[in-house]
């Protein structure tokens, strides 16, 4: 069983330590230069750029993405091409308050609204854009996504290294949910790991950068403690990169359902990533959100309503997969039960 | 004039049971004032039914009771009940096909100039949200040049039809003008002017055709075909080929299917299906017809389909009935 492997230069992700946040720009040089080939030599005339702009927090938390990166990445791409439009796309979101947020608030408070003048960059809210409802293969209701994502453009997602109340961790794959432009997406979490592959495979970026300089650990993903990892990993490949990324914060890329998935859509293996540079692999600390006092005032009824879910997505998770493959299941799931393992 | 247009209603037949009363119901800017019907029966039936205070069998009735009306009677007769509507200053919503030839509809264009009221004509898939999505997409160039139209619609119909219906003279046509004039509007709306025909119809002297098809090719020069049918079902949709891509449009079901081969989501996905939910009432697309006319009576709006649009239509069922391949040199908006 499994499928063969094949040594391909898009599936390694260079891997840069950037001690200075001032040196953002010579660190990414830096990254590109590792593994030659991650940019283009042409460009379409439209790129679009998804950071992670999930909350209002600064970027020095670990939560949302620099700003700076706006800047960085445009100048890098517009020696490509100058004439090129770059995009800087986000979603309205409905925050961990349940409060409504524009993202023109977003770009706004966060600094991205000065960064994208700076650079030349349209700040484009998808939430109120052109949208279209597709059907997409095992999510029972349509999904709204932009109509962006049928045209012809370069996609660069800039994620943060972050761990995650649901997914475990978040990464360029999950920063793919932020397409979605309905803001309210809480009744997808059940398919959330189906989803997030099928976003991807919808809009897979052709650049990704997982900005790892300031980490998330804690109960996230807006809720933590940064940690200073200050590393930089850049690919081509979401689920390498990814993967890479939970190399960095010490998490088995197999228990997170989203990779396993997304994995299984491609058809590859997890744990064949090659990363090319420097890595230094820390454990980050997932806490129980039950402890969190922010949690405990605030998120009562959330809290529940969380770990519902969360309990629903482990059991479609495992009805999924006894469906496509019982017996592989049940070689994995026969050893833990007679074990008394727990599966996370 | 009120704030609320005071509409009636002649025809009081299926279409308007099946698709107009629930248009009615949903556009609060119109109150219903009349029912006419030739059949007095019925009037008074439908009115007592639908909430017409009055019903009447003369239409010249509808003039004193009326700023709009809603056109539903037999093709034969879309001419002259327009005509003597709009003469008077009525605004009128007909049913399609506009007339059953050129000269009553342009008549009919003649009558809303001199009453100085707005012709809408009830090519109501133009209003469709899944039309409108097809159309949004077709104008940002997402399947480029329009290379090839495909177009199927028909059906074992079920309908009560009167024998009217079925005489050349009095319907004007059969399948093509009574289904296929729906694609063909279509056609024009997306794709531009339809140039060269040719027409195969089982149609005879004395009865309309239950099949058609009509070849051609369009100004710009993509080809394509249009199939219609009373008698057999078909596939239900256009498909629109690009240089690009394509665009395949539901024209029963609020569905299309999207290619475009450069766009980033098509690198892993062949096609893409937009799901377009439709709101109550069950077809929308009346409702918003009935809006686009209240608004344009009240200056705020075009009217989407008018008189000469209503027409080209009729033209190219016309050209095809006669076997006219070329089109006319007359420039019907002049």
């Amino acid at each position: 069983m499994g499928f063969p492997e094949m040594s391909s230069p898009q599936r390694k992700v260079s891997a840069v330590r950037v001690e200075d946040h001032a040196q953002l720009a010579s660190g990414f040089r830096l990254g590109l230069q590792q593994l030659p080939g991650l940019l283009p030599k042409t460009l379409p005339r439209q790129v679009v750029i998804k950071p992670n702009l999930c909350d209002i927090s600064p970027w020095e938390t670990g939560v949302t993405t620099d700003p700076r990166w706006v800047c960085v990445v445009a100048a890098e791409l517009r020696a490509i091409r100058p004439d090129v439009e770059i995009r800087l796309v986000e979603s309205d979101a409905i925050s961990a308050y349940k409060t409504y947020r524009s993202c023109e608030e977003t770009f706004d408070r966060l600094g991205f609204a000065a960064a994208a003048c700076e650079a030349g960059v349209e700040l484009v809210n998808l939430s109120r854009s052109d949208a279209i409802e597709i059907r997409l293969d095992g999510i029972p209701q349509p999904v709204r996504i932009p109509q962006l994502l049928l045209e012809e453009m370069y996609f660069v997602s800039i994620a943060n290294l972050k761990l995650h109340g649901y997914t475990r961790m978040t990464g360029i794959l999950k920063n793919s949910m932020g397409l979605l432009t309905d803001a309210e997406i809480s009744s997808l979490h059940p398919y959330l790991s189906i989803l997030i592959s099928r976003l991807h495979k919808l809009c897979s970026p052709d650049l990704c950068i997982l900005d790892g300089r300031v980490g998330l650990e804690g109960g996230g993903p807006i809720i933590g403690r940064p940690v200073p990892t200050n590393t930089l990993l850049i690919g081509n490949d979401a689920l390498s990169v990814d993967e890479a990324s939970c190399r960095l914060m010490g998490i088995p890329p197999k228990q997170v359902a989203h990779l396993r998935q997304a994995a299984k859509d491609l058809e590859r293996r997890l744990g064949k990533c090659e990363i090319v540079g420097d890595l230094r692999p820390r454990t980050f600390v997932f806490d129980d959100l039950r402890s969190h006092p922010a949690v405990q005032s605030k998120f009562g009824n959330r809290r529940r309503h969380q770990r519902m879910e969360s309990i629903s997505n482990r059991w479609i998770d495992r009805a999924y997969r006894f469906r496509d493959d019982p017996l592989t299941f049940a070689k994995e799931a026969i050893p833990k039960l007679l074990g008394g393992r727990r599966g996370r | 004039m009120g704030d609320r247009l005071k509409l009636g209603v002649v025809g009081a037949g299926a279409v308007l049971e099946r698709y107009h009363i629930a248009a009615i119901n949903a556009v609060p800017e119109v109150v219903r004032t009349i029912v006419i019907d030739a059949d007095a029966d019925r009037a008074r039936r439908v009115a007592e039914r639908y909430n017409f205070p009055k019903w009447s069998t003369d239409v010249a009735a509808l003039v004193r009771q009326a700023d709009l009306a809603v056109v539903l009677v037999p093709n034969g007769l879309h001419a002259s009940v327009s005509c003597e509507l709009l003469g008077q200053g009525i605004h009128v919503l007909c049913e399609k096909p506009m007339a059953r030839n050129v000269d009553e509809c342009l008549t009919m264009i003649d009558a809303a100039r001199r009453g100085n009221a707005q012709l809408c004509i009830g090519h109501n898939r133009r209003f469709q949200q899944h039309m409108k999505l097809a159309k949004r997409l077709l104008a940002k160039g997402l399947i480029g040049d329009i290379v090839g139209v495909q177009a199927e619609e028909g059906s074992i119909h079920d309908w009560p039809r009167s024998p009217a219906y079925f005489d050349p003279v009095l319907s004007g046509g059969g399948a093509l003008l009574d289904v296929g004039i729906h694609a063909i509007d279509l056609i024009r709306w997306f794709a531009g002017e339809f140039d060269r025909i040719e027409y195969q119809g089982n149609g005879t002297a004395t009865t309309v055709e239950s099949d058609a098809k009509l070849s051609f090719s369009l100004a710009n020069g993509a080809k394509g075909s249009v199939a219609a049918s009373h008698t057999r079902g078909l596939s239900q949709k256009l498909t629109l080929i690009g240089s690009e891509g394509f665009l395949e449009i539901g024209l029963w079901y609020p569905h299309v299917g999207i290619r475009s081969a450069k766009g980033k989501a098509f690198q892993n996905f062949y096609r893409l299906d937009a799901a377009v939910p439709r709101r109550p009432p069950l077809d929308g697309s009346f409702v918003d017809q009935l809006r686009n006319l209240v608004a344009a009576v009240r200056g705020e709006l075009e009217v989407l389909v008018n008189g000469y649009e209503g027409m080209a239509a009729v033209e190219v069922v016309r050209r095809a009935y006669t076997g006219q391949a070329e089109p006319s040199m007359r420039n019907i908006k002049s």
